[in-house]
């Protein structure tokens, strides 16, 4: 465990590209749409949402492909083992996306209670993202980077150890088995049950409860794939 | 002498390629070894699977008496350098060495900062900006500052001049003598190193060569050259790697246990005598096909063709 | 280091030829085998070992916990070491040479009487 809190500063001694490079590019963003939204704020009852918040998701996303792809190699070189480099990457990606969802949930209370930053700007809250419970929606903050993080892992993973024929391999299949359900699907007529159970489910489950699943899924073929590796 | 590490009949395959070949050796601790042969030999596999970063497809690994695969309390005592070695892009020189003192538990940062000097490293510049010779560098100054009781250095001096090599060589020893420590260093530049190593491991083509004390090959291998005759004679006490002739006269190199007698023997042959340096030595060894076996009949005909 | 021969016989070879030539005097304190290793660029092990043959033959002695001296009486022995060795290593492929040229005995000594004349 020592190790992996070791690796998880190790990830940090360069910490201000670490955070610079997700909050600068939101905060650049945020800017444009606040300097957008100053220009025409005349229109006062229509409230869109921007999309800019996707751009911190997207950074980390890759930050998380650049733990497997360059912050691996230099790990190991050093002297890690894979369990306690993939500890403690989950951990310092696990504190980020905590620290970050924090924040985002903070920016998003100030914006309600500054009617959208004075010019009916919606940048960090997002309309189907209304949540009641505080905890849920700390969570709808939080769960996305996870996913997205393990889903980042897992690719890199399957190119550092299959290489490009890896990738294709994966897209072929993933492409094939979701084409195959589709046609299946509506072969069979299911695309009204399919919907009924989305319909079916509470808000926290497609929020929370099912991103949850899948990352956990990822996070556990993620170490098996790492614990053979090689940087 | 306790034994750092035991490699008991190690064989590593890759896709149809034999790297290893049933390698088995020990290396004594507190020791500066020499890892030669040829580029693609199976060095840097050999290296890459005792510090657990590579896996073996068949064979015995032990580092400090265990397995290094996921074993952190092994690893942690290794430091491996490596010239192909990658840093994540965003860091600089200064992060680079934080991070290594991080991992290692003997790092000297004092030492680290000298060393930093003295190769001239700007701290502040981006790896990615720096040039060949200074990730070499920066390679050797965690190398060195790791201070890791088991140090791999695999060809640490690509892009360096010989000023900055003859510089790495003169740290090495220093610190090592300072605070011994088991060293493997791999090279092709055996000249420069000869002096310092103490205990010499041969791959080529994946097969383990040689496993000997550096001063125990120093005299065993000699080129004696005159007439046909005298060299016959000469040769037949030895191993015959390697012949050339033109005429009447020819010129063998030849291994063997010939002791502080041998140039007496060939003088009174008629015969001259020049003993081989560690690097023609191993360039005879890893050229001719008969360098573990008697008998040279093959590469002498093809040199004499010439 | 020169090739071909043993680092530790060269070493033990270069620290008799300072005593012979009087820069070690007897008593006097031979350089560490560290020293000796950084001086001459080689390893510290190979130095070591070259010492120890002197120490093995008695030319050098230990102080514990100090360091190697030159041995009373070590010149002398030295001295007349090298005089049988000087015979082998010198005269004799001397006069292989000279029986290859066809040059007598006789006419080797007085060449020989002849160059100390002109030094």
């Amino acid at each position: 465990m020592n190790r992996a809190l070791t690796v998880a500063r190790l990830q940090f001694v360069g910490w201000r590209s670490v955070v610079g490079w997700p909050w600068g590019i939101l905060a650049l963003s945020f800017l444009i749409n606040l300097a957008l939204f100053s220009a025409m704020n005349e229109a006062d009852d229509f409230e869109p949402t921007t999309g800019g918040l996707m751009s911190i998701y997207v950074v980390m996303f890759v930050a998380s492909i650049n733990a497997i792809t360059q912050d691996f190699p230099f790990a190991i070189g050093l002297g890690v083992s894979r369990r306690s480099f993939y500890l403690g990457n989950v951990l310092n990606y696990l504190g980020q996306a905590v620290s970050y969802a924090a924040v985002l949930y903070l920016l998003a209370v100030i914006e309600e209670t500054t009617d959208g930053w004075g010019v009916n700007l919606r940048f960090f809250g997002i309309p189907f993202l209304l949540v009641d419970n505080p905890v849920l929606r700390f969570l709808s903050f939080a769960i996305p980077f996870l996913l997205l993080g393990f889903i980042g892992i897992a690719i890199a993973l399957v190119f550092k150890r299959w290489g490009v024929n890896g990738l294709l391999m994966l897209s072929t299949v993933a492409l094939a088995g979701i084409g195959g359900l589709v046609v299946l699907a509506t072969w069979r007529g299911w695309w009204s049950a399919i919907g009924g159970w989305f319909a079916d489910q509470p808000g926290w489950a497609l929020l929370v409860g099912w991103p949850a699943l899948l990352t956990l899924l990822l996070a556990g073929l993620s170490y098996l794939t790492i614990r053979r590796a090689t940087p | 002498m306790s034994a750092v590490v035991t490699v008991t009949d190690l064989t590593k395959r890759y896709q149809g390629v034999t790297a290893l070949d049933g390698v088995s050796f020990s290396l004594a601790e507190h020791r500066i070894h020499g890892l030669l042969g040829r580029n693609g030999a199976g060095k840097t596999t050999l290296m890459q699977i005792l510090t657990a970063q590579n896996f073996a497809t068949s064979g015995e690994v032990s580092v400090f008496g265990q397995h290094p695969y996921e074993n952190e309390q092994v690893l942690s005592r290794i430091s491996f350098i490596k010239e192909s070695q990658t840093y994540p892009s965003h860091l600089r020189v200064a992060h680079v060495l934080r991070a290594a003192r991080l991992v290692h538990p003997g790092w000297d940062e004092a030492l680290a900062q000298r060393l930093v000097d003295v190769f001239q490293l700007p701290r502040g510049r981006n790896v990615r900006k720096l040039s060949r010779g200074m990730l070499s560098a920066l390679g050797i100054v965690v190398g060195l500052a790791s201070r890791a009781p088991l140090t791999f250095f695999d060809e640490p001096y690509l892009g360096l001049d010989a000023v900055s090599r003859q510089l790495f060589y003169d740290h090495l020893l220093a610190d090592y003598t300072e605070h011994p420590r088991t060293i493997v260093l791999s090279t092709h530049l055996i000249d420069e190193v000869s002096d310092l190593i103490e205990h010499i491991l041969l791959i080529d083509r994946g097969r383990l060569l040689l496993d000997v004390e550096a001063e125990a090959l120093r005299g065993q291998v000699v080129t004696v050259s005159g007439p046909v005759a005298a060299v016959d004679e000469f040769a037949r006490t030895g191993t015959e790697l390697h012949r050339a002739s033109l005429g009447g006269t020819a010129r063998a190199t030849v291994r063997g246990d010939f002791g502080p007698a041998a140039p007496d023997r060939a003088r009174s042959l008629g015969l001259d005598l020049e003993a081989s340096s560690l690097q023609d030595i191993v360039v005879r060894l890893t050229t001719s096909n008969n360098g573990h076996a008697a008998g040279g009949a093959a590469a002498a005909d093809k040199e004499a063709v010439r | 280091m020169e090739d071909g021969r043993p680092i530790f016989l060269q070493i033990a070879e270069l620290l008799e030829n300072s005593i012979l030539d009087g820069t070690l005097a007897e008593e006097g304190q031979v350089p560490s085998t560290n020293e000796l290793a950084a001086f001459h660029r080689i390893n510290p092990a190979t130095a070591a070992k070259g010492v120890n043959k002197l120490v093995d033959d008695g030319t050098l002695y230990k102080k514990r916990g100090i360091g190697m001296f030159v041995s009373p009486g070590a010149r002398a022995k030295l001295r007349g070491r090298r005089r049988d060795e000087f015979a082998r290593q010198y005269v004799r492929p001397l006069l292989t040479e000279a029986r290859k040229l066809g040059i007598e005995p006789a006419e080797l000594k007085n060449m020989i009487d002849t160059w100390e004349e002109g030094r």
